[in-house]
């Protein structure tokens, strides 16, 4: 079973790092479908937090139609991201080491990068979302 | 809140269990031989054929009483040592009652349970106030019986000490140092202040009351008879003298604290001590009757227990609206 | 909305000081909030007034819809651990837990003890020998015993070290899981309560300077950061709780009321940390900015 950790220094919220993590354990492949999330109560407890968050993260998950909750017994994993992303990942990974290797060559430091990228990729999807409401 | 208030105090009332039993232990068996004594020496007959004779010619029964009470005066004299139990109480047993409480802060913690305030007053103070009135008339009684003799033996009962640790008195006493220690722990809130206050307090109305109002309660009664004579009043008949003198036959006042008696045969001869006063002379007493023993005690009592019931209201009125 | 606590412009004064003064706020049910401001903010008095051991000055106050006036009626329904977790030192803890048996209607000893057993506190152990920890959680235990609709912490984790913060924090956050209590608990420090509250309630000299849902208000509220300029009207801000300059630059602390569209600001999400701290330095004492609540 997973167990969860909180980084009290981190700027995303508790309930998204949940979330993550979760789905990190989805990717990894570390929770399969059919896996029991761990009770509200004991995340909770364990790491000192309102009880309201890890619903919310669970809620969240369930909304994405990652896990469903069976009321009186748990929240189950109905879905796994591992099989479908993990193909793809070889390819695109690929073109982003030959596009880091470019971007050096251009001369770029690393924090340069992860700058480009993350302003790159928040405007990209933001205009994606627009995109899709529209349509 | 029974079991609470037990579970609080249950140490007081070990202690005063206990002191009752050492008090017992040491009054019980001194008691018994001290009215042997009064027995056997005599000195019971002797009064008893006294009787409430007013005056007196001769010895009486001077010189066997004499012996008597000299016999026990250390002991005696230790009883008055008695005065100071009701104070004791109420300054382990008053003062802390709520004052602790509120010193540690855990009045939250009992306050916030579902008992309301002036339940938890009514039963605290109930419970403490019985085992005060238990323990004090327990301790009255055994002093009042011991002391029988030795009052009757020429020391009143009525005098100052003597009439604070016997009768009804002491319970009441008992009753406001309980009352006032409470009623200064809801005011100061620590107990050592609380208990400090409580003493001063007691002890000043205990001597205001001792030294200028008891005396007054009652009209006193005056004696006289004649510094030529042989007739003086008898000692036994338990008065309470307050006020001595010798007063000229104008009736007025040549000396105060002081009593004299000069035989008949030496009236007229210059060089007595009974001549400066001239001819008809006499002595003088202010003194309260010893009939007067049981309204004094009652008026006493009745003084400190309103006292202390007002004390108690004031706290309880402390309790409920002043303290969080 | 129910409403576990509703104040109506609640004052209490001491002498002639305000600890409290002007405050009206509500705690819905079942929220763990917090009660968040500095020493001398007016976070016991409040307290204490909705546990009914003081009487308000002004203004009403309801707790689980009656006026606290310490009556058993309320007291049964209303848990409380007071500041230091006061416990009577000569007790043993299965005394305390008689105590509140004997005390209170509704009380649930096996919880009380099991409890006590989970977390390693003997029964017999007198509470002069227990850690300030251990003294916590018995207090924490004796107040959940009652099983209550409302719990009241002041200052819970004040004196307590980290790690015992920590395990008070999850048998706390434990418990509220396994019921439906609410939550109103105090601190200095937003640190100990930002990863258990979800409602907070801010307090500054005597009044509320912030009161909302926590999502809400990290919500609604935003930095903003831009080239330095005086301020103006910005499209979607309602208030500015505060700002700062550099040379070149203009940092905003908004609370908004619409999204921020103007091109010069960049817009960022804050933190619950940064939004208490631009507040209790808010220059406005006495003025309520209510934010929403869900």
């Amino acid at each position: 079973m997973i167990e969860f950790l909180l980084d009290g220094h981190s700027q995303v919220a508790p309930y998204m790092q949940l979330v993550q993590q979760v789905k990190q354990g989805l990717r990894t492949g570390l929770i399969e479908p059919g896996d029991q999330l761990p009770k509200v109560r004991s995340v909770a407890e364990s790491l000192a937090i309102n009880p309201n968050t890890v619903l919310k993260a669970y809620r969240h998950l369930e909304a994405e139609g990652l896990v469903e909750g069976r009321p009186g017994v748990g929240t189950f994993v109905r879905r796994t991201l591992a099989g479908p992303s993990l193909a793809g990942q070889a390819e695109l990974r690929r073109e982003l080491v030959g596009w880091l290797r470019r971007a050096r060559t251009a001369g770029l430091e690393q924090e340069d990068v992860v700058a480009l990228i993350q302003t790159t990729m928040r405007a990209t999807f933001q205009d994606d979302e627009k995109r899709e409401e529209i349509a | 809140m029974m079991w609470l208030a037990w579970r609080q105090h249950r140490k007081q009332a070990l202690f005063a269990a206990v002191g009752l039993a050492v008090l017992a232990a040491l009054v019980i068996p001194t008691g018994i031989s001290m009215r042997n004594a009064f027995t056997d020496s005599g000195l019971a007959a002797c009064l008893r054929g006294l009787g409430t004779t007013e005056f007196l010619r001769g010895d009486g029964c001077d010189s066997l009483s004499d012996m008597f009470s000299g016999r026990y005066e250390t002991l005696a004299t230790l009883s008055m040592l008695f005065v100071f139990l009701p104070l004791l109480v109420g300054l382990f047993w008053g003062a802390p009652l709520v004052a602790r409480e509120l010193e540690h802060g855990t009045h939250r913690l009992v306050w916030t349970q579902g008992v309301s305030r002036m339940h938890w007053a009514g039963v605290k103070l109930g419970l403490v106030l019985a085992v005060t009135v238990v323990a004090a008339a327990g301790y009255a009684l055994m002093v009042s019986w011991w002391l029988g003799p030795l009052n009757q033996a020429g020391q009143s009962r009525m005098a100052e000490l003597s009439f604070d640790v016997q009768g009804i008195a002491p319970v009441a006493y008992t009753l406001f140092a309980v009352a006032l220690g409470v009623f200064a722990g809801t005011v100061w809130r620590r107990v050592m202040p609380a208990m400090a206050a409580a003493l001063v307090g007691f002890l000043a109305l205990r001597l205001v009351v001792l030294v200028q109002l008891r005396g007054n309660f009652l009209p006193a009664h005056e004696r006289t008879f004649p510094v030529i004579g042989q007739e003086r009043p008898n000692p036994t008949l338990g008065d309470w003298t307050f006020s001595t003198g010798i007063k000229n036959a104008a009736g007025e006042v040549m000396s105060t604290g002081e009593q004299i008696q000069c035989g008949p045969a030496v009236a007229g001869r210059p060089d007595t001590i009974c001549a400066p006063y001239g001819p008809g002379a006499y002595n003088f007493e202010l003194y309260q009757p010893a009939g007067n023993y049981w309204p004094l005690q009652f008026i006493e009592a009745g003084l400190f227990t309103a006292v202390a019931a007002v004390l108690l209201f004031l706290a309880v009125r402390q309790i409920r609206s002043r303290i969080a | 909305m129910n409403l576990a606590l509703e104040a109506h412009s609640l004052g209490k004064r001491y002498k002639r000081n305000w600890a409290l003064r002007d405050c009206s706020l509500q705690v819905p049910a079942g929220r763990v909030a917090a009660l968040v401001g500095p020493n001398g903010a007016g976070k016991s008095t409040l307290l204490n007034l909705a546990v009914g051991l003081l009487r308000p000055t002004e203004g009403t106050l309801h707790v689980l819809g009656r006026r606290p006036d310490g009556d058993r009626d309320l007291l049964d329904r209303v848990g409380f651990v007071a500041q230091d977790t006061p416990l009577y030192p000569d007790f043993t803890v299965s005394e305390l837990i008689t105590m509140g048996a004997r005390l209170n209607r509704r009380w649930d000893t096996p919880l009380a003890r099991d409890r006590m057993e989970q977390i390693g506190i003997p029964l017999d152990r007198r509470v002069e020998g227990l850690s300030g920890g251990q003294r916590a959680q018995v207090a924490l235990t004796l107040a959940l015993a009652k099983r209550p609709e409302l719990l009241l912490l002041d200052e819970p984790v004040a004196s307590l070290d980290p790690l015992a913060r920590r395990e008070f924090m999850q048998v706390l956050m434990g418990s509220v899981a396994d019921g439906d209590t609410t939550v109103l608990l105090s601190s200095h420090l937003l640190g100990d309560l930002e990863r258990v509250c979800d409602y907070l309630i801010v307090l500054q000299t005597a009044h509320v300077q912030l009161l909302g849902g926590v999502d809400e208000l990290v919500n609604e509220h935003k930095a903003l950061t831009g080239p330095r300029r005086q301020r103006a009207d910005v499209a979607g801000v309602a208030a500015v709780i505060r700002e700062s300059h550099t040379d070149k630059q203009t940092t905003l602390l908004v609370r908004t009321n619409g999204p921020i569209l103007d091109p010069a600001w960049t817009v960022h999400d804050v933190t619950l940390e940064d939004l208490v701290l631009a507040y209790l330095a808010y220059p406005a004492p006495g003025r309520a900015v209510l934010g929403v609540a869900k």
